[in-house]
C-alpha cells in the first residue's frame, strides 16, 4: 500500500498530498507532494526539489515544515519500498559496494 | 475557430461535474442532429451514459465526414465501436465499469496544458497481460504486467482492482499504486524528452542519465565488464568525457537501450 503522509485537515481539504508508491522512478529517492494534476518530486537524499517545474515556490511552507518533522519516517518508507536503491545510499558509497576491495 | 466540447446528457447534475470544460449541451436525438452542421474535427465529444451514444450512432448514419475525438464514460458495448470509429478518431471507450477518473477530476486532466502526461482511464487485459491506458490528449499507451513489480515490502498489482487515481497521476491495483510518470518515464520518449527540459542544470548530461537509468535497470557498476567499476563511477560524475564507440556500445548493450537514448532517461 503506497505510503501517504497524514496531513492536517487544512492541507488536506486544499487537496494536497504527499506520497511514496510501490512504483516510482527509482533514482533518486524521492518523495512525491501532489495537489489536483500537478505534482512536486523532492529528494530524499539532499532535501531539494528535483524539477524545477512546477515552481517548488507554490508548495506552502507548513507542508514543507511537516515534511522535515516526518522526514525520517518518509525515508524508512522508501526503503521499505526500494531496499535496492536505500535513501543513505550516497555515490561513494554506492562505489566501495560495486568494487571489489 | 477554436475547439468546442459536446457533452451528450440529460442529467443536470452530471453535467454540472463537467462545468469547467464549458460544455455545449446535448439532451436528445434532436439536439444532436441540429449539433452536426457545425461540428468540426477538432471538436471533443463526452458521454457519460450509453442511451445518447445509441442516439450519436443514429445521428451520424450515413454522414460523410469527421465531427472530432468521442469520449465514451459508460461501460460501451463493442457492437456501437465500429459505427462511431467512422466518424470519430480517437473513440475511447471503457471496456470495464469505472476504469475512468471521476468527472471532475476527469475535467480538470481535459483542460490541463500536460494533458498527454496524465492518463485518464483504461482497462486490463488479463489474457495479453497488458494494461491499455488512455490520456488526457485521447491519446493511448499499452505496457506489460511487467511494467509493475512487485514493491520491496512485498505489495503486488491486483489488477482484478484498476482504477486511475489522484487526477490522472497513480493507476491502482488493489493496494498497489504506480507513478503515471515511472510508467511514462520507461514507455514513452516524449516524455523523457519533456522531463529533461524540467531537470535542475546539475543533473543533465551523459553522467546523472546514465547512474538514473542503471538504476533503474537494477545493475551495479560491476555489471559493465569489460568496463571497470571505477570507469562508470567516473562516467556518473563527470570525472570524464562521454564515452563514444565501442565503450559507448557495451554500456548502451547493458542498459537495453541505443547510444543515442542514454541521455534522454
Amino acid at each position: 500500500m503506497a505510503f501517504e503522509l497524514a496531513l492536517p485537515d487544512q492541507l488536506r481539504k486544499q487537496g494536497w498530498k504527499i506520497k511514496i508508491r510501490e512504483r516510482e522512478r527509482l533514482e533518486p529517492p524521492h518523495l512525491t507532494i501532489m495537489r489536483r494534476e500537478r505534482s512536486w518530486r523532492l529528494g530524499l537524499r539532499d532535501g531539494q526539489f528535483l524539477d524545477d517545474e512546477p515552481d517548488p515556490g507554490n508548495v506552502p511552507r507548513e507542508l514543507l515544515e511537516l515534511i522535515e518533522e516526518h522526514w525520517q519516517t518518509l525515508c524508512d518508507a522508501w526503503d521499505a519500498k526500494y531496499p535496492n536503491n536505500p535513501v543513505k545510499q550516497k555515490d561513494d558509497e554506492d562505489e566501495q559496494q560495486d568494487i571489489p576491495s | 475557430m477554436s475547439s468546442r466540447t459536446y457533452l451528450l446528457e440529460r442529467d443536470e447534475r452530471t453535467a454540472t461535474q463537467f462545468a469547467a470544460l464549458h460544455p455545449t449541451m446535448l439532451r436528445s436525438h434532436r439536439d444532436i442532429v441540429d449539433a452536426l452542421p457545425t461540428a468540426t474535427n477538432q471538436d471533443t465529444w463526452i458521454i457519460p451514459r450509453n442511451d445518447l451514444a445509441r442516439e450519436l450512432v443514429k445521428a451520424t448514419a450515413g454522414q460523410s465526414r469527421r465531427f472530432g475525438r468521442l469520449l465514451l464514460l459508460d461501460q460501451t458495448p463493442l457492437q456501437s465501436v465500429p459505427p462511431l470509429l467512422r466518424y470519430f478518431q480517437p473513440v475511447v471507450f471503457a471496456a470495464t465499469p469505472c476504469a475512468f477518473l471521476p468527472p471532475e477530476e476527469l475535467a480538470c486532466v481535459l483542460q490541463s496544458p500536460d494533458r498527454q502526461f496524465l492518463f485518464i482511464g483504461g482497462s486490463v487485459d488479463h489474457k495479453s497481460r497488458t494494461c491499455t491506458l488512455w490520456r488526457g490528449d485521447l491519446s493511448s499507451i499499452v505496457v506489460p504486467f511487467d511494467a509493475f513489480p512487485a514493491a520491496g515490502d512485498g505489495t503486488r498489482p491486483d489488477f482484478q482492482d484498476f482504477s486511475v487515481t489522484d487526477y490522472g497521476q497513480t493507476l491502482r491495483f488493489g493496494r498497489y499504486e504506480a507513478a503515471t510518470e515511472a510508467v511514462l518515464y520507461e514507455y514513452d520518449p516524449d516524455y523523457r524528452r519533456h522531463l529533461k527540459a524540467r531537470r535542475r542544470a546539475e543533473d543533465t548530461g551523459f553522467g546523472p542519465s546514465l547512474r538514473r537509468l542503471r538504476k533503474q535497470r537494477g545493475l551495479r557498476r560491476s555489471d559493465f565488464a569489460p568496463l571497470s567499476a571505477k570507469t562508470i563511477a567516473r562516467l556518473e560524475r563527470g570525472e570524464v568525457e562521454k564515452p563514444h564507440g565501442d565503450t559507448l556500445a557495451i554500456i548502451a548493450k547493458k542498459l537495453r537501450v541505443k547510444p543515442d537514448e542514454i541521455e534522454m532517461y
